[in-house]
Parts: structure tokens; C-alpha cells; sequence
């Protein structure tokens, strides 16, 4: 974040055609051990990329108080096996449905990202309506576009899921999440596929955690809660 | 005396019942080698089908830059006539420039995933851009159309036949039955060989005068387009009619027929005939049969006998008088009715423009040809009909070309010393393009010349890449730090001054160009005047095998060696790799695979491979943003400022490359969209004795002048900061050239450190 920071901070502040004059010698003393620096902003993550285990670690700003419901309590709490012996946190009501890309188009929107986000409407029609390879075919036009247009690679995620292609998928959501990973149902969703990629590849601890990063941002995430519920019936034993 | 006349006799009738079983032996081995002919050719593969390469198609969208002179000149390669009246048949546009609107009649098109049947539409523009994509026919609103790919080249042994097999129930009848009215009337009353036809034809050729009609049949026509040549012997007419005889004994007069309608030679477009009437419907009429109208019929069927003499392309008169004669025989022979026939002679031959396959790209088809040959073998390729479809963009294609040509010629003709002596190699130049978002190779051109030298640089030829390898060392200082506990930054100050490095028992000595250091700079200031002494001690600080790890990981496949030099670009990679490395940064981190191939199918449509776009974050967006910032500074202030004075002003990052014996030249650089690598250098050890900025960067510039006219301005964009992130507390994600987050820590903008 602090990268990103002192990056926009670092645009360049004057135009091109004036360019810097070039610095005069001089002599300086012999280099210290360590090289003299300017009060540098905080040190640099190596990867900034939003992990499961970097939110395994957080606690959410208010949460409502937890469900004792048998399948809230059953549901495995963030970042733990999926013991079902132990409360979860409480989440948070769910979130406003921000599915619609065709309501993102504003009288601001730029004329690329208007037909990008149009074209993924398409792709996702497409994908919905059974036929991922003509979907990707369509969606990877969305990303030439406009290559800013998070949803684009989360539908292309969407699509390489759907063809077995777990692997491609997943990298196609890290994409995603660096461009739409601001916006909380967004991120819910990617988790929730991250889930579905990780529980198709037998990565189940992994599957889980995804699973449940995905409801801690957004409770009315179905696909995270469906997927948590099967997961649930599967590893509790058959009653009589 | 009656003894030996006896004898003379015997003798006499013993050597002719020799001769006449030789004879007849011979006769019935020759027929028997015939019969054995036909057989193969009938029953066996009887054509070959060249694969075709084909570049990308062109999507046109609501929102896309659009200039009308491009889309003309792409309309026109495609084969569209331009008319001045409003478009009535598939394969005609008009443009109305000063209305801001161009008309089109779609060609159909079969792409590998679905059909898109031809249909009328209207683009209107506004400001440069599509503002309105419409069905002309109903008025409805599209989102986009898809122009199809341009043929690039086919893949062939000794001759393109282009032809598409159809069934006999495929043909319409009115096809069926104008072609037999004048090729061969009596087809279904002969064995093959009809000597009435012969005699009806010499007589109406001599009450004429001239050519009208010949005497073969269409069984003899058939055999001697499988077998045999044009001449017109009796050496080849008389097998030529055993042969007819022997087909049409062994197969029906469908079977026949059939051949017949997918062997004819029925024209050419440049190094590609035109055989068989589905591939002639198209070539003339862009029509599938079916739609075909009586006066179309009429000409398809009258240019059998002398395709490229009545060719509409090459005379509408003749055409139209060919047409008119076969015409005037249906009617007589009441195949079509006499309002028919008057209504056939009011039709407009189609206005057609011919385009030529021109092989165009020969350097990308053969990086194509490279990949192919991986899984299909040199028989499918040349045999099967497949249809490859690449990535390539003509438009940018004959751009990249043309700026090489024209630029290592302007560099020849400013530094004569650079001039090809005799048998000494000449300047040689390479570029590539890519699309970072997805990796599509756009554009390749592998050297100056093709027709002198096929070798490809771009992907063929390893040089050293010299400081166009220098980022790589900066962005693993921004990931990693240095070992002496550094944490660097746009800002840090560092020591460009003289200095030994001492590995492995060994010392080593980067010097700056012209000896001459600067001592204290800021980081960024090193990149962007690209100091080697000062990138030499970050190199040491960070470590060179992450270095070299951190170059594997952004795309160079080659191996680097873990020495010092490396830092300075001492390691060889060829101009491919480099430009994958920098397409990752332009891609925010994202390592694009690069993409030449899309699409691989079969005759019959089946999709035999498809390559989606493979991406990949292999650094985070964070870095790969501040290396774009920085490499904005090479082209703003630093050793790539040529750009701007040459007249590129859009947001771009770059790098100039020099290596130290001045034997290689580079420039790379990128938009958000659009990324070039140029290399310029001879093939042998002679120097160029020019920097990247002299030689490569005005090649590179004038390229991204043109190709980038009518894109849209775009910057660099800084990534989403996640919800509940350290900061998020402080608002949303931050984008370039708006107000810094409030809440992260002050930073100074760009500004010479003290002393520099």
C-alpha cells in the first residue's frame, strides 16, 4: 500500500519538455556501509497481494454477533481446520447485490470501459447460458479493451473454471482481485471461486478458508455458503 | 517352289499370331494400368488441401477510435468494393465521410466458434470514435461486429488449389443443368467418349468459325484434369478417352458428375486457382451456391471454358457476352423460361475488387510455421485444410516493417560507415510487438530483408541486451531490498562512482559511458540515465541471482549466468523474451504468454487446438506500477527523451539498450496497450557504433507514432487497494493523476536528489 502510495506520489510533476538539468560532478565521501537515504516511506512488502493468510489474521471492523444456528457454529472459524466444534465469527448482514455490470455504466464511464463492461455482460450471458469456450472467446476480448476491467478476468476466471482449467483460473482471480479487490462483493465473489477452484483441485483446507473469506466480506454469498453447507454434510458422519 | 511358298505363309502366320498376342498382351497390361489409375484416383485422396494462415480479426465496437481511411484500407484488403451508391449485395461499403457514416454488406464469415451470417450494416462516428453500430436492414443496435481475418498465406507442396468439396445433392439443379447444357449436353446418353458430340462440335465450330465448343465430354475433361496435361495430342487424347471409358464403366454418372463440379479450374487470385464451383460462387460472387441467380449461374457455368479470359476481374464486357451465350442456350434448350431468361440478361455483373494472397508477414509465418510443426507434420500441413488463425494484425505488421526498412535505410544514409561493402553482411534490424494485456504477438518482423535472409532475430538470434536489462536489477531492489539492510526507493540515494566487485575469486569493473560518474544520485535518476556504476552497486547490494530469478520470472527463458556482468545486460536473450519481461510490467505484474497461434481447425470446422490468452501475476501490481513509473522517467527525462522530441507524447515507458562494444542497439517501450522491441545491429561482430537512442529508439518511435494513431490515450493504472487492507481505513483505491491517498506518507515528487 505504502509502494503504491509513494508511486503516485512519484508521477512525474513537470511535463516532458522540460527536462531535469543534469547534475553537476562532485566529489563526495568515501560511501558509508550502509548508503545515506532520505526518510524513505515504510519498508516495501515483497508481495502486496491479498492472501488468505494476510486476512487470517484481521478481525472485521463491526461484526453483528454470532449466529447459534447448528450450521453457523459448525462452520469452521477463519483460518482453522473445519472442526465444527468451535463458534464462528459473526458476520456481517450481506451485501447490497453488485452483480450488474450494465448499472456501472454512468455518463462517466469511459467509452472503452463502457463497451469492456458491455461485452462482459455478453460473456457472461454466454457462460450462464452453458458455453464457456465461446464465453472466453468473447470475454478475452473485454480485457484488449480495457485492460483496467476487473470483472473481465473474473468472468474469464469464471469461464476457465467451467472448463476444468483450475489453475488458469486462479490466476486469472489474482488479476481480478488487483483491480477489483476495493470493492467488498467483488472480492467475496473471488474468494468464493478461489473456494470452488481449490475444492476441484482436492485442496480442501484451502477451499474452506477461501469459503469462508468470501462470507466474512459478504454473508449472502451463495455460492460460498452452498458450497460450506456440502462441505459440511460431507465430513460429518451419517446419523442413523 | 510350292514348298517354300507354303513355308513363307507359315512363317508369315506365325509372326503375325506373335505380334497380335504381344499385342493384345500389351493392350490388356496397358489398360489394366489405366483401369488400376482411375481406380486410385477415384476411390483414393483426390485432392490436397493447402492449410490457410489467417491474420486476426478486426473488431469494431461502440467506444472504439476509428479512421475511416483504416477501415477503408482493411475493407479494401478484405475484398470489399467501395461503391458510391448505397451497398445491395455481400462484399460492398460506401463511405460517407463528411456524414461521419460507412455502410457495409457484410461478407459472411465462419469463424471457429460460430457462423456470422453477412448482413447490411451502418457505422456512424463521432469525434474519431464509433458512436453507432446498426443492422441497416432493421435498424437494430449491435454492441460490436467482427470483421474476418485477412488470408496471410497458404501452406502448399507445388500448387494452391483452393476448393471446398460439395455433394451432388448440394448443387443446385439449375447449377447442374447449365453446366451440362454447355460442357456436355449429352452426358447422360454416352459411355464417356461421344463421337456425335465430337461431330456436332465440328460443325458448329466451322459455321462459326471459331472455337464455340469443343468435343470432349466431361468425363474426358475430368480425366485429364486428374491425370493428365493440356496439350492437345493424339498422345494424350487417346488415353484420355480409354480413361473416360474405363471411369465411366466403373462409376455412375453421379459419381462422375460430382468430381466433375469440385475439379474444375475455374480461376485464380494470384498464386491461389480457384477450383470447383462452391469456391468459384464464392470468388466471384461471394455467395454459396444455393443463392446463386440465373445470370450467375449462367456466367459460372460460361467460365468453365476460359476462366481467366471471360473473368468479370479482368473484363466485365467479355464476362457479361459469355454470360449472354449462355443464357441464349437455356433458353433455347427451355432450361430457364423466357421472363427468366430476360430478367438473367438485366442483371448487373457483381462489382468486385480482386485481393490477392501477397504472403505478407513472411517472418511471423514462419514463427507460425515453427509452432505448427510441433504437432502437425509437414503432410497435414501442406494436404489437410487446416485454418489456422493467428494473431497477427496486418495493419501493425506493415507498419513495424516499413519503419525498419525505412530506418536502418535513414541510419545508412546519415552514417555512411554503416553501409554494406560487398560481401559484408548489412545493417540488420528486428520488432516485435505485442499486446501486454494478452500477449498477442502482433507484428514480427525478423530482419530487413526476407528475400535475403530468412534467419528471424526475433526469436532466432541471442545478443546481449545491455542496459535494456538494467530494470530488472531496480524492481528487485524495490522487492527485495539490499543485504546491507537498504530498503530502496524511487528517492534513495546511491553512489555512482568507480568501484571493483569482487566474486568468486575474481574482480570486476563497470565503467560509465565515457568514464564519467556522478557520485550521489537518487535511484531513479540511475535508471532513467541509465549509469552503469551506480546499477552495479544496487546489483551487488540486491544480490545477482535474484537478479537473474527475477528476470526468469517476468518471461526471459534464456540461461543467465550469476555474475556481475549480468547486471549490465551481459547475458544473451533474443528480443521475444525481452519483450514478454516488459509486457509483464505494462501488465502490472501480470506475465502474458506470448500468443501467435489462436486457432487451429479442421476442414470440417472441428477445432483441432485454441490457445486461450495464459496469464499469470508473477509480481505484485504495487511494483510492476512503480516500475512503470519509473520507466516513464527513461522516456520524460532520461535517455529515451528522443521519443518525445521525435513527436511520441503519449504515456510510455521505455528503456534504451547500448551493450559496451557497441555491437548491439535497443529501445523498448510500452503504453498500456502496445509494446515494441527493436534491436539494430549486423549479424556478425562488426559495431554499429551507436547507442539504442541513436539507432533503435527513432525506429521504435516512428513505429509507435503510427500504430498507436488511432488508439485511445491511456495511462498506467495504479492497482485497487483491498477493503480491509492496513489503509483501507483511508478511503478507496487511488488512481493515477488523481489526489494521493491522504493517509499514506508524504512523498516527494520527482526532483533531482542534493548534489545531482
Amino acid at each position: 500500500m505504502s509502494l503504491a502510495a509513494w508511486s503516485y506520489g512519484c508521477a512525474p510533476q513537470t511535463p516532458y519538455h522540460t527536462p531535469m538539468p543534469p547534475a553537476p560532478a562532485v566529489k563526495i565521501p568515501p560511501a558509508p556501509s550502509s548508503p545515506k537515504q532520505e526518510a524513505s516511506p515504510q519498508p516495501l512488502p515483497q508481495e502486496a497481494k491479498i492472501r488468505e493468510q494476510d486476512l487470517r489474521s484481521k478481525t472485521p471492523a463491526a461484526l453483528p454477533p454470532a449466529k447459534t444456528t447448528r450450521e453457523a457454529t459448525s462452520k469452521a472459524s477463519v483460518g482453522e481446520p473445519g472442526s465444527g466444534s468451535e463458534p464462528s465469527p459473526a458476520q456481517p448482514p450481506p451485501l447490497a447485490d453488485d452483480s450488474s455490470l450494465l448499472a456501472k455504466i454512468t455518463t462517466g464511464t469511459t467509452p472503452q470501459r463502457a463497451a469492456s463492461l458491455r461485452l462482459t455482460d455478453e460473456g457472461r450471458r454466454i457462460l450462464d447460458a452453458g458455453d464457456p469456450a465461446k464465453a472466453l472467446t468473447r470475454l478475452e476480448k473485454t480485457i484488449v479493451i480495457d485492460s483496467t476491467n476487473g470483472y473481465g478476468y473474473f468472468y474469464l476466471a469464471k469461464a476457465q473454471y467451467r472448463l476444468g482449467r483450475h489453475k488458469e483460473s486462479l490466476n486469472f482471480l489474482d488479476i481480478a482481485e488487483s483491480r477489483i479487490g476495493a470493492e467488498p462483493f467483488w472480492l467475496s465473489e473471488i474468494y468464493a471461486l478461489r473456494g470452488e477452484n481449490f475444492r476441484a483441485l482436492g485442496q480442501l483446507q484451502r477451499a474452506e478458508t477461501s469459503y469462508n473469506q468470501a462470507m466474512r466480506l459478504n454473508s449472502g454469498n451463495r455460492t460460498a455458503a452452498e458450497a460450506l453447507a456440502r462441505m459440511q454434510g460431507e465430513t460429518q458422519p451419517a446419523t442413523k | 517352289m510350292i514348298k517354300s511358298k507354303l513355308r513363307i505363309f507359315s512363317l508369315s502366320l506365325v509372326a503375325l499370331l506373335v505380334i497380335t498376342s504381344s499385342g493384345l498382351v500389351f493392350g490388356a497390361w496397358y489398360l489394366k494400368q489405366l483401369e488400376d489409375k482411375v481406380t486410385e484416383k477415384f476411390e483414393g485422396r483426390k485432392w490436397v488441401f493447402p492449410s490457410k494462415i489467417y491474420s486476426d480479426s478486426y473488431f469494431l465496437y461502440v467506444g472504439a477510435n476509428l479512421r475511416i481511411q483504416d477501415l477503408a484500407d482493411k475493407l479494401h484488403r478484405l475484398g470489399y468494393f467501395e461503391s458510391q451508391s448505397a451497398p445491395k449485395a455481400k462484399g460492398e461499403f460506401r463511405i460517407a465521410a463528411k456524414e461521419g457514416r460507412v455502410d457495409i454488406y457484410l461478407h459472411d464469415f465462419d469463424s471457429p466458434s460460430e457462423k456470422f451470417k453477412g448482413i447490411p450494416i451502418r457505422i456512424t462516428l463521432q469525434s474519431g470514435a464509433i458512436a453507432k453500430i446498426e443492422n441497416s436492414a432493421d435498424g437494430t443496435e449491435l454492441l460490436y461486429v467482427e470483421l474476418e481475418p485477412e488470408l496471410i498465406t497458404g501452406l502448399y507442396e507445388r500448387i494452391w488449389q483452393e476448393r471446398k468439396v460439395v455433394k451432388l445433392a448440394e448443387v443446385p439443379p439449375l447449377v447442374v443443368k447449365t453446366i451440362l447444357a454447355v460442357e456436355d449436353e449429352r452426358f447422360y446418353s454416352h459411355y464417356g467418349v461421344d463421337p456425335i458430340g465430337v461431330l456436332r462440335a465440328m460443325w458448329v465450330n466451322l459455321r462459326s468459325l471459331s472455337f464455340q465448343q469443343g468435343g470432349s465430354t466431361l468425363t474426358q475433361q475430368l480425366v485429364k484434369n486428374f491425370f493428365l496435361t493440356d496439350e492437345r495430342t493424339m498422345s494424350r487424347k487417346i488415353p484420355e478417352a480409354v480413361m473416360a471409358l474405363i471411369a465411366e464403366r466403373k462409376y455412375s454418372k453421379q459419381v462422375i458428375l460430382e468430381n466433375y463440379l469440385n475439379e474444375i479450374y475455374l480461376g485464380q487470385r494470384g498464386s491461389q486457382g480457384i477450383f470447383g464451383v462452391w469456391e468459384a460462387a464464392q470468388f466471384y460472387f461471394s455467395k454459396p451456391l444455393t443463392e446463386l441467380t440465373v445470370g450467375e449461374t449462367a456466367l459460372l457455368a460460361g467460365l468453365i471454358r476460359a476462366p481467366n479470359r471471360v473473368s468479370p476481374y479482368r473484363s466485365a464486357e467479355a464476362a457479361t457476352r459469355r454470360r449472354n451465350v449462355v443464357l441464349a442456350k437455356l433458353l433455347d434448350d427451355r432450361i430457364i423460361t423466357r421472363q427468366q431468361y430476360d430478367a438473367a440478361l438485366g442483371e448487373k455483373l457483381p462489382q468486385r475488387s480482386i485481393v490477392k494472397v501477397t504472403n505478407e508477414g513472411p517472418f511471423y509465418v514462419d514463427y507460425l510455421r515453427r509452432e505448427l510443426e510441433e504437432n502437425y507434420s509437414n503432410a497435414v500441413l501442406t494436404k489437410e485444410g487446416l485454418r489456422i488463425f493467428s494473431s497477427l494484425d496486418l495493419q501493425l505488421q506493415r507498419t513495424a516493417e516499413r519503419a525498419l526498412v525505412e530506418g536502418l535505410k535513414k541510419l545508412e544514409e546519415t552514417h555512411p560507415a554503416l553501409r554494406h561493402k560487398g560481401d559484408e553482411d548489412g545493417l540488420e534490424g528486428a520488432i516485435v510487438v505485442l499486446r501486454p494485456q494478452t500477449g498477442e504477438i502482433k507484428a514480427m518482423v525478423g530482419g530487413r530483408n526476407y528475400g535475403r535472409s530468412q534467419f528471424n532475430r526475433v526469436f532466432q538470434a541471442k545478443r546481449q541486451p545491455g542496459s535494456v536489462f538494467k530494470p530488472f536489477v531496480y524492481l528487485a531492489a524495490l522487492m527485495y531490498g539490499g543485504q546491507s539492510g537498504t530498503k530502496y526507493s524511487p528517492d534513495t540515494v546511491i553512489n555512482d562512482s568507480q568501484f571493483t566487485w569482487s566474486y568468486d575469486g575474481q574482480e570486476w569493473q563497470p565503467h560509465n559511458y565515457n568514464d564519467e560518474y556522478f557520485g550521489a544520485v537518487t535511484f531513479r535518476r540511475a535508471l532513467e540515465n541509465s549509469l552503469n556504476s551506480a546499477t552495479s552497486r544496487v546489483a551487488q547490494d540486491v544480490g545477482i541471482k535474484r537478479v537473474r530469478d527475477l528476470a526468469h520470472r517476468l518471461g526471459i527463458q534464456s540461461s543467465l549466468p550469476a555474475v556481475p556482468a549480468l547486471a549490465l545486460g551481459a547475458a544473451e536473450v533474443t528480443p521475444l523474451e525481452v519483450a514478454v519481461a516488459y509486457a509483464t510490467l505494462a501488465n502490472n505484474g501480470v506475465r502474458p504468454r506470448p500468443l501467435a497461434i489462436k486457432q487451429v481447425v479442421d476442414q470440417n470446422t472441428k477445432v483441432l487446438e485454441k490457445r486461450d490468452v495464459r496469464l499469470e501475476q508473477v509480481i505484485s501490481p504495487q511494483l510492476a506500477y512503480a516500475m512503470n513509473q519509473l520507466l516513464k522517467g527513461v522516456l520524460d527525462r532520461g535517455t529515451g527523451v528522443g521519443a518525445r522530441r521525435l513527436g511520441f507524447t503519449r504515456p510510455a515507458a521505455g528503456k534504451t539498450g547500448t551493450t559496451n562494444d557497441y555491437k548491439d542497439a535497443w529501445f523498448v517501450g510500452y503504453t498500456p496497450d502496445l509494446l515494441a522491441v527493436v534491436w539494430v545491429g549486423f549479424d556478425g561482430p562488426k559495431k554499429i557504433g551507436l547507442s539504442g537512442a541513436e539507432a533503435a529508439l527513432p525506429i521504435w518511435t516512428e513505429f509507435m507514432k503510427n500504430a498507436t494513431a488511432s488508439m485511445p490515450v491511456t495511462d498506467f493504472v495504479g492497482p485497487a487497494i483491498p477493503p480491509d487492507s492496513d489503509d483501507g481505513k483511508c478511503g478507496p483505491s487511488v488512481r493515477d493523476g488523481e489526489t494521493a491517498d491522504p493517509c499514506a506518507p508524504t512523498v516527494t515528487p520527482a526532483k533531482a536528489s542534493a548534489g545531482t
